[in-house]
């Protein structure tokens, strides 16, 4: 990381997309970063972490995505360039402040960074975040490498403090993570205080200053249109010296688009849309009118394409325009170069020779994310399992603990968003007879459980929220949260007590406990599924990962099998899981090196045939 | 132009691996992408990274076409079986790491033989390292990864001088460097067997 700040300028430099942002961002004069983790946008978050103290700029990792937001606001409309990073599904928590920050506009450059993840790699949908540019009125640059990653966050800032707009950044996975080159300039950051200069009538959206600000904001939009078409964002290449076959293109999908034109030697010209909210009609429209038939290749929905064809009407063009609405190119999950070239020979008629398949070996044992050796949370729901039965339904969360969805906890039946195992729980309570229970990471609590877990309090709702709490945002790399022990970025940040939280709610049966002690949680799951009204245990052990990395020269409590005791009846397998646990051919074996000694398999053996080693 | 395809599992150091691959190659004056592929964080699911040294624009490695397969962990060779073709070079480890599915669902771990066989079918060389053991023997057991980028170089098949790649091990494992350049150096001898 030490290389975002200290590559010379000038200087070429290995940097992934996400760490291009943070240095294109400290370049251009950023007094505010802040963040809510979430994969692809975490190494953002986590570089400005590592590098804001010694580059001088105020970061942080905000409850959720709508306070990142929110904070950043604040510092923005005081008239200091602010910048704050999330998922794609992170612009759905943000999206109250931000609608409505588009129309008193902002003073200091203020860039949204949305990371949006075409095949769901590591997120529940794969919503396509430009339908916010356009819903919301942001400009909007879309990268395409990390080079550009790096010259759009730059530009972002100026165009939002040139427009008085917040301006949207969009990255996808195959952009965000992706490492290249990058050709940097002068680390220059901006001021840490900036007087805010009160302006109700702007910054104050009652209605008549609402209505006022919509008009100026379609007025600035349309001056942003203007500068995407002078753009050097937006421009014409030539591929294999060009014709009168045309791709309007974007994002990750340009790189295909490129890829496939040159293998198959199309005499293509490709326009390449960097700065693609407001579309550049004018520009767009001359290229539909200098060429016969145009593709518009781009990921998940037709944000291009249904402007492309709208425009053309509008003109009264005749160019052929295909894509995905006629089914050359698929909607869903991301592009390779494979689709877009099948999408390009099908709409320029061109033959393609199709090699043979390649056929994969059947029956490959498959090697899916698993909850880690010694973690808190297979404890939890191997005592769940234990407690109910398996009689129970199950609200997940978003975390490593989804993980429990798998055999053999099966310990999730349903899950939308982060927070929302708090109020599905309660909704499932009303209709169903079973016992209902609800689980939720400290950091997901923190983010949006609380509101929900008032509202069960305050309904009567009936079910059992479990907290479970590492201490930690493990999921998406070990961020700080309110509820964490320390956080590295900011010595002085007060930790809040889960507890505290949850009674303060008005929850009258709380239980704080150790999920290494298996039968103690047993007896608080039976317990707390016999109340009346809503109950919380907060099952609290630090992550493994972390205490692996903390403790190092600790003494670990390595556990075996003894083979004499063993009875083969399976059970560390069929109803508990861990990495350092292997059965094959009826021989089950602990591996010493994966073993976290945290001793719950020793409680899950009925025969207590696995013990501590000497 | 040269593609690289990584495979291995979350923990082994696979990012890495990739990254020293990156800078070998700006060192060299080529340009590069790299990608990485590993799901829900690093909870010992696969992983999968690309490396494409040369002019291109997409990261993705397309089926049947990698230069080179380079595998820290031996099913997952296999698993890579798609992206191999008659040009292809496979570097890969012959350390196991058993997933949990052979436990609980009963599946079967493929042999060693059977791997080599497979990949010996669809590519141009398959050359099977003992990377742990290798490593383990220049003092740094964790350095498997680091046997292999050197198994790379030795290849010649990433058309980048060896002395290249050893600058971007220094520049990237900044502890036991001496215990990771033996890695290395063991790593080089055994992928010139990819050259006979």
């Amino acid at each position: 990381m030490s290389r975002i700040l200290e590559a010379k300028s000038g200087s070429t430099v290995v940097l992934m997309g996400n760490e291009a942002i943070v240095r294109g961002a400290l370049e251009a004069h950023l007094s505010v970063a802040t963040t809510y983790p979430g994969t692809p946008a975490s190494e953002i978050g986590d570089t400005f972490a590592k590098v804001a103290g010694k580059a001088g700029i105020y970061f942080e990792y905000s409850t959720n995505e709508k306070v990142a937001t929110e904070v950043a606001i604040g510092a923005a409309a005081s008239g200091l360039r602010a910048m704050v990073s999330m998922k794609h599904v992170g612009v759905n928590v943000a999206s109250d402040p931000l609608m409505t920050f588009a129309y008193t506009g902002t003073r200091g450059g203020f860039v949204l960074v949305t990371a949006d993840d075409p095949s769901c790699h590591s997120s529940q949908n794969e919503q396509d975040n430009r339908f916010y540019a356009l819903f919301g009125g942001f400009p909007l640059f879309e990268p395409s490498s990390p080079q550009e990653c790096y010259d759009m966050a730059k530009k972002a800032f100026e165009v939002s403090e040139e427009l008085g707009q917040p301006v949207m950044l969009r990255t996808t996975t195959r952009v965000a993570h992706v490492r290249g080159p990058v050709r940097v300039g002068e680390i220059s950051v901006g001021p840490r205080k900036k007087e805010f200069v009160k302006e109700p009538t702007r910054f104050v959206t009652v209605p008549a200053v609402a209505k006022a600000r919509h008009l100026i904001l379609l007025e600035n939009l349309s001056k942003a249109e203007r500068l995407a078409e002078e753009s050097e964002f937006n421009t014409v290449l030539k591929v294999n010296g060009g014709g009168k076959r045309g791709i309007i293109t974007s994002s990750a999908a340009a790189n295909y688009a490129v890829d496939a034109a040159k293998d198959l030697g199309l005499r293509v010209d490709l326009l390449k849309l960097g700065f693609s909210n407001p579309m550049p009609s004018k520009k767009v429209a001359e290229f539909l009118r200098s060429h016969d038939a145009v593709v518009v290749a781009e990921e998940l929905e037709p944000v291009l394409e249904m402007q492309v064809r709208s425009l053309a009407q509008r003109e009264g063009l005749s160019t052929k325009v295909f894509g995905k609405l006629d089914g050359y190119l698929p909607r869903v999950h991301e592009f390779d170069q494979a689709v877009v070239t099948s999408g390009f020979a099908r709409a320029f008629s061109v033959q393609l020779d199709t090699p043979g398949r390649c056929e994969l070996p059947q029956d490959l044992p498959t090697r899916p994310p698993v909850l880690c050796a010694g973690c808190p949370h297979s404890a939890t729901y191997y005592a769940v399992n234990k407690a109910t039965n398996k009689k129970a339904l199950f609200a997940s969360d978003i975390g490593c603990y989804t993980l429990g969805v798998a055999p053999p906890y099966s310990c999730a039946d349903l899950l939308v968003c982060m927070g929302s195992s708090v109020g599905t729980a309660g909704g499932l309570s009303k209709v169903n007879d079973l016992p209902v229970i609800a689980f939720i990471g400290d950091s997901t609590f923190f983010h949006s459980g609380i509101p929900g877990l008032i509202n069960a309090v305050h309904q009567g709702h009936r079910f059992l929220l479990m907290v479970l709490d590492n201490r930690t945002t493990a999921m998406t790399g070990h961020q700080p949260h309110p509820g964490s022990p320390r956080d590295p970025n900011n010595p002085a940040a007060i930790m809040l007590s889960i507890e505290d939280v949850v009674r303060g709610c008005g929850v009258k049966w709380v239980k704080v406990l150790d999920p290494y002690d298996t039968s103690a949680t047993v007896e608080a799951v039976k317990e707390a599924l016999a109340q009346d009204s809503v109950s919380v245990i907060i099952a609290r052990r630090e992550c493994a990962l972390i205490a692996k990395r903390d403790e190092k020269g600790a003494i670990i409590r390595k556990h075996f099998v003894d083979q004499e005791v063993c009875k083969k009846c399976r059970t560390c397998v069929t109803k508990f899981q861990c990495p350092a646990i292997s059965s094959i051919d009826k021989l089950q074996t602990i591996d010493p090196s994966l073993c976290a000694g945290c001793g719950v398999c020793a409680q899950v053996c009925p025969y207590k045939a696995i013990k501590e080693v000497e | 132009m040269v593609d690289v395809y990584l495979v291995g599992v979350g923990g082994q150091g696979i990012i890495t691996a990739a990254r020293i691959i990156g800078d070998a190659a700006i060192l060299a004056g080529e340009k590069v992408l790299l990608s990485e592929t590993h799901g829900m964080a690093q909870r010992g699911g696969s992983v999968i990274c690309t490396a494409r040294i040369g002019d291109r624009a997409g990261p993705l490695v397309p089926d049947m076409s990698a230069d080179v397969i380079l595998s820290l962990e031996l099913l997952e060779t296999l698993r890579a079986a798609c992206k191999a073709s008659k040009d292809t070079v496979v570097l890969s480890s012959t350390e196991r790491l058993v997933p949990l599915s052979v436990s609980t669902q009963k599946m079967r771990y493929p042999s060693q033989q059977e791997v080599a066989d497979k990949m010996s079918s669809l590519a141009k060389a398959v050359v099977m390292v003992d990377a742990a053991g290798l490593a383990a023997q220049a003092g740094s057991p964790i350095s498997s990864n680091v046997v292999m980028v050197g198994a790379l170089a030795g290849s010649g098949a990433a058309g980048i001088d060896t002395d290249r790649f050893e600058e971007a091990v220094k520049a990237n494992i900044p502890r036991r460097l001496d215990e990771n350049l033996k890695a290395f150096a063991l790593g080089v001898e055994a992928g010139k067997a990819a050259k006979a």
